[in-house]
């Protein structure tokens, strides 16, 4: 037999062990840093809290609330039928199970908008896609849905339909009644019908 | 850094001066194999000559193995590589109508045309044969097309499908490929050994 034929036979096998110990990257879905920068400057993945309520409130079963807080502040208060994925068990296989799944939208939130910032760009990076993040967290939910502040009488009409929205979205999630104010109770008053004077007399 | 053109290094214009490079170095090594003759591509049928075999399982291998160890360098991402769609059935059916023309013609597409360079007319035949086949298909293709995109898997890789690690494979394949290379060079020994060789 040839030797140059055995040494190159055995060369091209040791090359192909040698493949076993390159550890090559397994995860090949993550997405390129370039694309990444893309869809963090996209202003579309944020969601407002009206957006949110609307959808809550519609009962749409494609939206998926997820809470990224640490399970004792989920288990204080959290948004109806939101699920909790802590930001620091993310990474388990239980929790990734939540995202993925076809034609659903999820949107994330925390208190702010920073925890569930991060958690949607770990999601971005593992090549998770409709996610989107709660503009202004559960604070901005109090401050707009559940205590929604009256505008100025010379705002525009449609801040006026936002008002009216909130409150009613309020009186949804809360189950407050509509404030009556008492003062202005118009009196209804009655008035007295002054008897006509058939006239008299006559034949 | 690799692939160049989808990472933005060289523009997409390269393409075609990328492919005439590429094709002139493929019929270059077509020839040099000795792929002109078409008693060397079916010699691998008749059992006398296994050099298709060996050339392009080393080819195979080669850039196997070469590329894992690319992608672990950092040269090139192999999950930015174009990785053709699998159409199964007709893929299996279009093999098998290649592998009669391979033994009935004694070429494939592309050592036919080395042949034609090198001046051939049995490869001038066969290609014109190859336009009259490539025609008929064409102008029949509503006749094929349900079947022509039938068994779609996607784009997907053996270790996709089955979920072995790549290297695991590439070192099963490379195994086979020299027990191959070895057990065809005593085939041929075996059977040069009955051809009466008559030298003038």
């Amino acid at each position: 037999m040839n030797r140059n034929y055995i040494i190159l036979t055995f060369l091209m096998l040791a090359l192909a062990v040698g493949t076993l110990f390159l550890h090559l990257q397994k995860d090949t879905k993550q997405i390129q840093p370039e694309a990444l920068l893309w869809d963090v400057l996209q202003p579309t993945r944020y969601v407002t809290t009206d957006q949110v309520a609307k959808r809550l409130i519609e009962k749409d079963p494609s939206l998926m609330l997820i809470d990224v807080r640490p399970a004792a502040e989920y288990t204080q208060f959290t948004l109806p039928g939101a699920l909790n994925v802590p930001l620091d068990s993310l990474y388990t296989s239980a929790a990734l199970a939540n995202f993925g799944i076809p034609g659903a939208k999820v949107v994330l939130f925390a208190n702010d908008a920073i925890a569930a910032d991060e958690a949607w760009v770990i999601l971005r990076r593992l090549n998770f896609k409709n996610n989107y993040v709660m503009k202004g967290g559960l604070n901005g939910w109090v401050e707009t849905i559940i205590r929604p502040v009256a505008p100025a009488e010379t705002a525009p009409e449609t801040a006026f339909e936002q008002y009216n929205f909130r409150k009613a979205a309020s009186m949804y999630f809360t189950g407050a009644k509509m404030d009556v104010n008492k003062d202005q109770k118009a009196k209804v008053v009655f008035k007295k019908r002054k008897k006509t004077v058939v006239a008299s007399g006559g034949c | 850094m690799g692939p160049l053109i989808p990472n933005g290094i060289i523009t997409g214009d390269w393409n075609f001066v990328i492919a005439i490079l590429l094709g002139v170095a493929f019929g270059f090594i077509l020839e040099a194999s000795g792929f002109s003759s078409s008693r060397n591509i079916v010699g691998v049928f008749y059992g006398y000559n296994f050099v298709v075999l060996r050339v392009f399982f080393t080819a195979l291998i080669v850039t196997m193995v070469g590329l894992m160890y690319f992608d672990y360098f950092g040269w090139l991402n192999l999950s930015q590589i174009f990785i053709l769609p699998t159409f199964w059935q007709p893929m299996l059916v279009g093999g098998i109508v290649m592998g009669f023309g391979f033994i009935m013609g004694g070429f494939c597409p592309g050592t036919s045309f080395t042949a034609i360079a090198i001046g051939k007319i049995d490869a001038l035949l066969f290609t014109v044969g190859l336009y009259v086949g490539i025609g008929i298909f064409s102008l029949a293709f509503p006749l094929f097309a349900d079947f022509y995109n039938s068994g779609n898997l996607g784009n997907i890789t053996v270790t996709d499908l089955t979920g072995i690690d790549a290297s695991w494979l590439a070192l099963a394949f490379t195994f086979i490929a020299l027990a191959a290379f070895w057990i065809t060079m005593l085939i041929e020994k075996k059977i040069r050994k009955k051809i009466t060789d008559y030298k003038f």
